[in-house]
């Protein structure tokens, strides 16, 4: 009995030892020193002294990573992407070329994922990539990478991105946020795109689905806007560029681009022609601001523009709540701002306001912020189909006050209404009135409604 | 030469193993394997009787314990950085998937292995007179197992574990009364968090490892006092049957006998210390059953180890433990599924949550423990408990059909998927 007991303990021990060496060497030959190794060869290439090469050809492999705690990621990509940051490497093969062209954003301050998308942690070509279960951001397509200068650059333009620009202009004038909730703000009835360029749509899927909604997913609620390919492709940028990521005060402090453009969108925005004139034109309570910036420091400005009272007492200027780069884009448009500028700015404006004016022109605001006319349309034709609602289509807002009093359209829009059905054993319609209760004030209701009622009289003039 | 044997000698102080006498100091004068008796009966030592499953899942146990040890040092239990440490032990620690996988796949083969072993002890009715108590300490030792197991499974902070401890602790709270107060204690608060990941750890590599040792002990023990490992004792001669007794067990079933010990007997220490021959040596007839436990028992423990290892060291080159997206509490993965072993509840909370969330575990865990005192019958041969075996396997059955039913035959919103039809989730 037994007597080969010893002999199978000892080649299974054998086996055991076997695989502690097998496991070993596969922990000891990841892919990446493959790559140092072929990087190393590439430098010593045309390195003419021989102690310098043969130091080259020595280096010990380790594992590169960019610690980037204000973006809360770590990237390893230089581990294998190694002459990304050296420029005679502009010719070399992939992975090892240098990146050209990335003005700040150099890797040690951005790492790459945060614009290249990928798993930044991994150290191996596919897990890198992301192109692995249970990672949902691979790396984004070369013709999409554009669109995560918005993960950063939340307002303003990019420059060389007007997609970006032109993406977040369609949002608020189709009134996306009507079915749609972005960071807290939008209805229920579609889902929640806080996240969405963090989510696991490819591009693809995206501008596929802003081209026909109801094609690439089946039943969905989503009206067709008929988008054509560039506007698509817009909407695409801007969803890929939606993330909720924390991003740390030196990437938050960037996130406006200085431009004047900006600074001009935000003259008008503020209103600081009521009270300044640029060359003459505008009114008088504050200094002209026509070569404002001759007279003035930079900072003398931007202190005025935090802190008026500061720096020069008794200014009746108030206190406006604007970021650095916010400040640093008015100051760019006045320094640079005519006559003209103001003209066409007091232009647009029109009249002075009664408060009932106010009021519409808030509900105007609210209509437009709260995505009413994804559904409504923007001129409140409505039209928008619903299949097996009543009428087929979501109600025009032209003729509210034909049906209802003031009030109960208040009561809709706090609480919402399922609409009636056209077929009462048919489907439910997939579109409906959310409630607004949680997002709407009592104010910003009856602003809304007063608006209505402003569109109602127009449109009986009209008749 | 001579020191050599001196420092030899200083530390196994016993004859030369090639003498009985060797044979028997080496397992008496040795702290570690004094646990042994010196020498065992042959019949103790078949492999089809017992599938040496109480062994192996020991030697699963001490993989665990070893390369839990080892994760330890790169692991926080804090919700970002934990599954952040996941992901360095894939990519960046050396040898760190192979470490991970060796935990994960130990960890799977210990449930199936103590579940396995009370399959085998209750088939052989091993659990019978005098052996009640240490059934008992071995159903608290499988559920020992199956909280190790949970509790490590929250650890990784991906979506797997996060909501495989979501659905695991929701299941427990249907219990009336006290159900949403233990998992409150349990969870650190009302849904998984920080506070739930950290009680876990604790749990997980402090209070429960120490308590299955602490029981593990104690069942070996009891294993050693009733006398060694199972065997088929039926096949004895009857009046054998009523000779052989046990330390500690009431003295009216069987008295201790002195009987005339053969020349060259080799006393075990008990024998010693009581001055009378017990059991395991109890006849000349029976002297000729028995071997040395050097090398007849140690080899094939040893060899048992080596399967265990190269086993799971197998596997673990070949498959790396999941690892999924990062713990994320507003996407619920449809369906949420807790871990494989507790499917068979969540199978049955799918139909009724008072049955499979509170009536089936509690009356599971009741009836298995009460076992040794419910069946009365004394004889432990198969051909005289037909009932007992029949009602065992449709248990054991009945837990298999579910588990599977709940891993692969469950889809999207809990609906009846086989597995060979792809659902594609997620599709808007």
């Amino acid at each position: 009995m037994g007597r080969k007991l010893p002999q199978v303990f000892f080649a299974l021990s054998t086996l055991a030892l076997v695989l502690i060496v097998a496991a070993v060497w596969q922990a000891s030959t990841p892919s990446w020193k493959d790559y140092q190794r072929r990087f190393f060869q590439l430098e010593a290439q045309d390195e003419p002294n021989a102690v310098t090469k043969a130091a080259v050809l020595a280096t010990p492999p380790q594992i590169h990573q960019i610690l980037l705690p204000g973006l809360q990621r770590v990237d390893r990509c230089t581990t294998c992407h190694l002459g990304v940051d050296d420029p005679t490497m502009k010719d070399a093969p992939e992975p090892f070329r240098y990146h050209a062209g990335l003005g700040p954003h150099i890797p040690s301050k951005f790492g790459c994922t945060i614009c290249h998308g990928g798993q930044g942690l991994a150290t191996d070509v596919k897990d890198a990539h992301g192109e692995v279960p249970f990672w949902q951001d691979p790396l984004l397509a070369k013709s999409y990478i554009r669109a995560s200068c918005g993960r950063c650059h939340k307002e303003g333009d990019v420059p060389g991105v007007p997609e970006l620009t032109e993406g977040r202009r369609l949002f608020e004038s189709e009134g996306c946020h009507g079915c749609h909730k972005l960071n807290g703000v939008g209805g229920s009835i579609g889902p929640d795109l806080t996240e969405e360029g963090t989510s696991h749509r490819s591009p693809e899927w995206l501008e596929r689905h802003f081209l026909a909604p109801n094609v690439v997913s089946t039943g969905s609620a989503m009206p067709n806007f008929h988008f054509t390919r560039e506007q698509a492709r817009a909407l695409t940028y801007y969803m890929l560029s939606l993330t909720n990521e924390e991003m740390g005060s030196y990437y938050s402090s960037v996130l406006l681009i200085p431009s004047p453009e900006y600074g001009r969108q935000l003259f008008v925005e503020k209103d600081c022609i009521v009270c300044h004139s640029i060359g003459g034109v505008g009114a008088k309570t504050g200094p002209d601001l026509l070569a404002v910036t001759k007279r003035h420091s930079l900072e003398w400005l931007d202190e005025q523009l935090v802190n008026p009272q500061l720096v020069y007492p008794g200014s009746s200027m108030p206190e406006y709540d604007l970021e650095t780069n916010a400040r640093k884009a008015l100051v760019a448009f006045i320094s640079a701002a005519t006559s003209d500028d103001a003209q066409e700015i007091l232009g647009h404006r029109g009249k002075a306001l009664t408060a009932e004016d106010v009021a519409i022109e808030a509900g105007r605001r609210d209509f437009a912020r709260f995505g009413c006319a994804g559904c409504h349309g923007t001129e409140l034709q409505g039209g928008v189909p619903n299949p097996n609602a009543q009428g087929g289509q979501v109600p025009s807002l032209l003729h509210v006050s034909d049906d209802y009093t003031k009030d109960e359209v208040i009561q809709i829009i706090r609480d919402g209404k399922v609409p009636p059905l056209d077929n009462a054993s048919g489907p439910t319609p997939p579109l409906y009135m959310p409630s607004w209760k949680h997002l709407l004030s009592e104010e910003d209701i009856h602003q809304l409604v007063e608006f209505l009622w402003s569109k109602q009289q127009k449109s009986k003039e009209s008749w | 030469m001579n020191l050599i044997r001196e420092i030899w000698q200083s530390i196994v102080r016993r004859d030369p193993l090639s003498t009985d006498k060797g044979k028997s100091e080496l397992v008496f004068l040795n702290v570690w394997l004094h646990i042994h008796p010196a020498k065992v009966k042959k019949e103790n030592l078949r492999f089809k009787y017992t599938f040496y499953l109480g062994f192996i899942t020991f030697f699963l146990f001490v993989i665990l314990l070893t390369t839990g040890i080892a994760l330890m040092c790169y692991y926080r239990p804090y919700p970002p950085q934990a599954y952040q440490d996941m992901k360095d032990l894939q990519f960046v620690v050396f040898m760190g998937p192979f470490l991970r996988a060796m935990h994960r796949w130990a960890a799977h083969a210990m449930v199936v292995c103590v579940f396995l072993h009370m399959c085998r002890v209750f088939y052989t009715g091993s659990y019978k007179k005098p052996r009640q108590f240490n059934w008992v300490v071995g159903v608290f030792l499988l559920l020992l197992t199956l909280g190790l197991s949970f509790t490590g499974y929250l650890l990784p902070w991906d979506q797997l574990a996060y909501w495989a401890i979501t659905v695991g602790t929701n299941i427990g709270s249907y219990a009336p009364f006290i159900g949403s107060q233990v998992r409150e204690i349990l969870l650190g608060g009302h849904t998984v968090g920080e506070a739930a990941l950290l009680r876990f750890y604790v749990l997980h590599v402090a209070i429960l490892p120490s308590a299955i040792i602490l029981l593990t002990i104690v069942h070996f023990w009891r294993i050693r006092k009733d006398g060694g490992l199972s065997r088929p004792v039926w096949k004895l001669a009857p009046n054998k049957v009523e000779q052989l007794v046990t330390i500690g067990a009431p003295a009216e079933t069987a008295p201790l006998k002195v009987v005339a010990a053969s020349k060259d007997k080799t006393y075990g220490l008990m024998e010693v210390v009581t001055g009378k021959p017990i059991f395991e040596t109890i006849t000349p007839e029976e002297e000729e059953d028995a071997v040395f436990s050097y090398p007849y028992a140690f080899f094939r423990e040893a060899i048992a180890l080596m399967v265990t290892v190269t086993g799971i060291m197998v596997v673990s080159l070949f498959l790396h433990a999941p690892l999924e997206q990062l713990a994320n509490p507003a996407k619920t993965p449809n369906p949420a599924k807790a871990p494989w072993y507790f499917l068979g509840l969540q199978e049955l909370v799918s139909h009724s949550a008072l049955l499979g969330g509170v009536l089936a575990p509690t009356l599971m865990v009741i009836v298995l423990l009460a076992i040794p005192y419910f069946d009365r019958n004394p004889s432990r041969r198969p051909s005289d408990r037909k009932w007992a075996i029949w009602l065992f396997t449709i248990f054991v059955v009945a837990n298999l059909v579910l588990i599977v039913i709940g891993t692969f035959f469950r889809g999207p919103g809990w609906a009846f998927v086989p597995p060979w039809i792809h659902v594609v989730a997620g599709a808007e």
